[in-house]
């Protein structure tokens, strides 16, 4: 399987910066604290976790939606693993109403809850409608979400451009792309998430000496 | 793909940031302009030719062109059938696709758009690429955010307040252009005090006669059908330029085109400083006297009001020639439309007072005319330097601007004498224009020294030693390589910063470099620009060989041509970090 290969090298920085955040001489850094700790970006997976993952995603993007259930999966059974979502819609303009819809269920705690609906919805032109069914079909509450999506407007609008400067600044080309620990990866399968993790983990341990 | 780099740009630092690609091929993916190629080629129809990478797809529904802002509908061949779960059923291409675009006209400028994935898993942002119709060349467009032309969501339920942001907005937007249409009233208004506009006055009143006994209402209502059927003319004549415009904007930026409208904004001024008379040309002067004026209606006063702009026309031609560069420069028809509506507003606004209160409300012509008339002339000559220090090296368009300020300072009477008797405002002028010489000799003054920069023109005399360090800048990796074995025989550390025209946080991360804290610090360091501008392939070399993403990324080279670990920079800098990150 050539996606589950790794690149070898040595891991420098940033994989201690990521993993742990406790180098001192990036502890400074604005910046790895906003890619990893902005206090806006829902998460999931163990918030104590000693490996962060970073998802930049987009609802409109199948290989996203491939993954997602391999990422939830080994996140759910490695245990110890923070999982940061970015919404990163650049794909077409529903992304970007679909990234504001699940961002908007953050604010009643079912950020995840919707975000998982959405990326069950197949397809790369899934319409407004076809995204509000599937929020309502998962128990989200829509009037509520509509209230949200209009008073955080300006919150929800601030959180995706910090994102979208964010994926810019990394040079990030496309969705799915995620940050595992010091690797970067696109579409994985669940093996290759596996994988991932634990080459991350060994990279971690080997800077941390 | 082409980075967007917003103004609004976050102070990221991600600074050791290696991020380890876990593809199999060992690099993280390539950009999506580099997987998907667009090319055009022209014999009886455009033909458009994408060519697909290896392993990577385009969409055929993706497939998108327009001209002018009209969609047009493409037959793109039928594609290779996906069908994947998570996909659904899609048609897409491999390795290349070509289609062809029947009845584009000649010169223009076709927008398209497409977007694809990458079998290895990602999906890229679509791509935009502009086609010049008459050269075939094939430009990117940097990817534009999505968020920023949201639609906004569906009306909300209907209880909920509506958003103050969108209101926010509107205002924003709107009192953008309302600096502009009131810029160009403004320009009208000048303009009515040139004696072009004058053969105007016995027209209009010529109608008001027609009218007999009238109010001041009448007199109004007259003469502002007159001025606002004037003033449609113009507004017609600028629709139609920014309508064109869009095809005309490249035009514009050849220094041909940028040359002959400075002379003609030089010549300008010089008939506003007295040395000719803008006059009517006399066989349309005696063409308006003979104009049949049926006095009186309201739709007569309109249809004289049109046509006495044409008939002016080639009298305010020059200014009237501006603001129609302003439109096709906008490229935008309603835009154009506008500004030289408001023009003509400006114009008529003297002959709506002149109408409804009779001729003695306007003031008479005098000394003070003459004073408009320099500032006019003076304002030309300004636009003539702006237009053609586009065209030079920075010190050159600096000192033009310097000789600006000691002409502006003449014409302000800074070399005047003044006895115990001058009035106060002969006083003040004078002070204005002293001011004004000194600052233009201090601008002419820092030209020599080297300096293209307006609010610092003589940092080159603070900055002794930063002239100690370097400052070369290229685009080729051999190029490159000169420099750095030149730089490195030093001893010292080079610091590499790669920029572009395009990256405005690349500008502002010149200005912390020339902080005064920092210009010391970096006095006796070396640096080698790379200008990524051209996404040349020679360019593209140097951003694999240091691993640049895109600008801004500086970091410090030892003399071995290592880089010297932590002493790299992305994004916005500032000065205490970059303070910091260089003592490493």
């Amino acid at each position: 399987m050539q996606r589950r290969t790794f690149l070898a090298g040595a891991g420098t920085a940033l994989a201690a910066a990521i993993g742990m955040g406790s180098l001192p001489a990036l502890a400074a850094e604005v910046s790895l604290d906003d890619l990893l700790h902005d206090p806006a970006a829902p998460e999931g997976g163990n918030p104590k976790g000693d490996l962060t993952i970073v998802s930049f995603s987009d609802y409109n993007c199948p290989f996203c939606k491939k993954a997602e259930p391999d990422l939830a999966r080994a996140v759910r059974e490695d245990g110890n693993i923070r999982l940061v979502y970015k919404d990163w819609p650049i794909l077409s303009q529903a992304s970007v109403y679909g990234a504001r819809m699940a961002l908007a269920a953050h604010y009643q705690g079912a950020y995840e809850r919707a975000h998982h609906a959405l990326m069950s919805i197949s397809g790369r032109a899934v319409s407004q409608e076809d995204m509000e069914k599937a929020l309502a079909a998962a128990g989200i509450d829509i009037p509520r979400l509509n209230t949200d999506l209009e008073t955080r407007k300006k919150e929800i609008t601030e959180l995706l451009a910090r994102n979208m400067d964010q994926a810019d600044a990394l040079g990030l080309q496309g969705t799915p792309t995620y940050l595992i620990g010091p690797l970067l990866a696109s579409t994985l399968d669940y093996d290759g998430f596996r994988e991932a993790i634990a080459e991350a983990r060994s990279r971690q341990a080997g800077d941390a000496q | 793909m082409h980075f967007s780099i917003k103004a609004r740009w976050l102070p990221i630092l991600l600074l050791p940031l290696v991020l380890f690609p876990l593809a199999a091929k060992a690099e993280t993916p390539a950009p999506a302009d580099k997987v998907f190629v667009l090319s055009a080629s022209r014999e009886s129809a455009l033909r458009l030719v994408w060519t697909v990478a290896p392993g990577a797809y385009l969409y055929r529904d993706s497939l998108k062109a327009s001209l002018d802002g009209r969609d047009l509908a493409l037959a793109p061949p039928p594609g290779e059938t996906k069908d994947d779960p998570n996909f659904g059923k899609v048609e897409v291409y491999h390795r290349a696709v070509a289609l062809t675009v029947p009845d584009l006209p000649p010169s223009g400028v076709l927008d398209v758009t497409y977007q694809g994935c990458a079998e290895s898993g990602i999906c890229y942002p679509p791509v935009r690429s502009l086609v010049d119709l008459t050269s075939l060349v094939v430009t990117q467009r940097p990817r534009a955010s999505l968020l920023a032309d949201v639609a906004d969501p569906p009306a909300p339920a209907p209880s909920t307040p509506q958003g103050s942001v969108d209101r926010e907005a509107d205002t924003a937007m709107s009192s953008g252009s309302l600096a502009v249409i009131s810029a160009f009233v403004g320009f009208g208004l000048l303009l009515a005090f040139t004696p072009c506009v004058f053969p105007m006055i016995p027209i209009l009143s010529g109608i008001l006669v027609g009218a007999g006994q009238r109010s001041i209402r009448r007199g109004f209502s007259l003469s502002a059908t007159y001025v606002l059927a004037m003033a449609s003319a113009y507004g017609l004549a600028g629709f139609v330029a920014g309508w064109s415009g869009a095809n005309l904007q490249v035009l514009l930026q050849t220094p041909l085109v940028l040359g002959l409208s400075a002379a003609i904004f030089v010549a300008l001024a010089l008939a506003m400083f007295g040395l000719f008379e803008l006059a009517l040309p006399s066989f349309i002067a005696t063409r308006i006297a003979a104009l049949p004026v049926r006095g009186g209606s309201l739709g007569g006063a309109a249809l004289i009001g049109f046509g006495s702009a044409l008939v002016i026309g080639p009298c305010v031609t020059p200014p009237l020639a501006a603001a129609m560069l302003y439109a096709i420069d906008t490229g935008d028809a309603v835009r154009g439309g506008t500004a030289l509506f408001a023009l003509g507003l400006g114009m008529g606004l003297p002959l709506v007072l002149a109408g409804t209160f009779g001729a003695r409300f306007l003031p008479k012509a005098g000394p003070w005319l003459d004073g408009f008339r320099r500032l006019f002339g003076l304002i030309f000559l300004g636009v003539a330097v702006m237009l053609v220090a586009r065209l030079l090296p920075p010190p050159a368009g600096l000192a033009l601007w310097g000789a600006w300020g000691v002409i502006v300072a003449t014409f302000l009477g800074a070399f005047d004498r003044l006895d115990s008797a001058s009035p106060w405002n002969a006083r003040l002028s004078k002070a204005i224009g002293l001011s004004a010489a000194f600052y233009g000799a201090v601008l002419i003054v820092g030209a020599a020294g080297g300096s293209g920069d307006p609010l610092r023109p003589l940092a080159f005399v603070t900055g002794r030693e930063a002239e100690q360090a370097v400052t070369l800048r290229m685009t080729q990796p051999a190029d490159f390589d000169r420099a750095f074995a030149a730089e490195a025989t030093a001893g010292k550390p080079v610091l590499i910063l790669f920029t572009a025209d395009w990256c405005t946080v690349c500008k502002s991360n010149e200005k912390v470099l020339a902080e005064a804290g920092l210009r010391d610090r970096l006095a006796r360091t070396p640096r080698i620009f790379v200008d990524i501008t051209a996404q040349t392939a020679e360019a593209e070399k140097l951003m694999a060989r240091f691993r640049v993403i895109g600008p801004p990324a500086l970091f410090l080279l030892d003399t071995s041509g290592r880089e010297i670990p932590g002493s790299r920079l992305i994004g916005a800098i500032n000065a205490a970090d970059l303070t910091t990150r260089l003592a490493t």
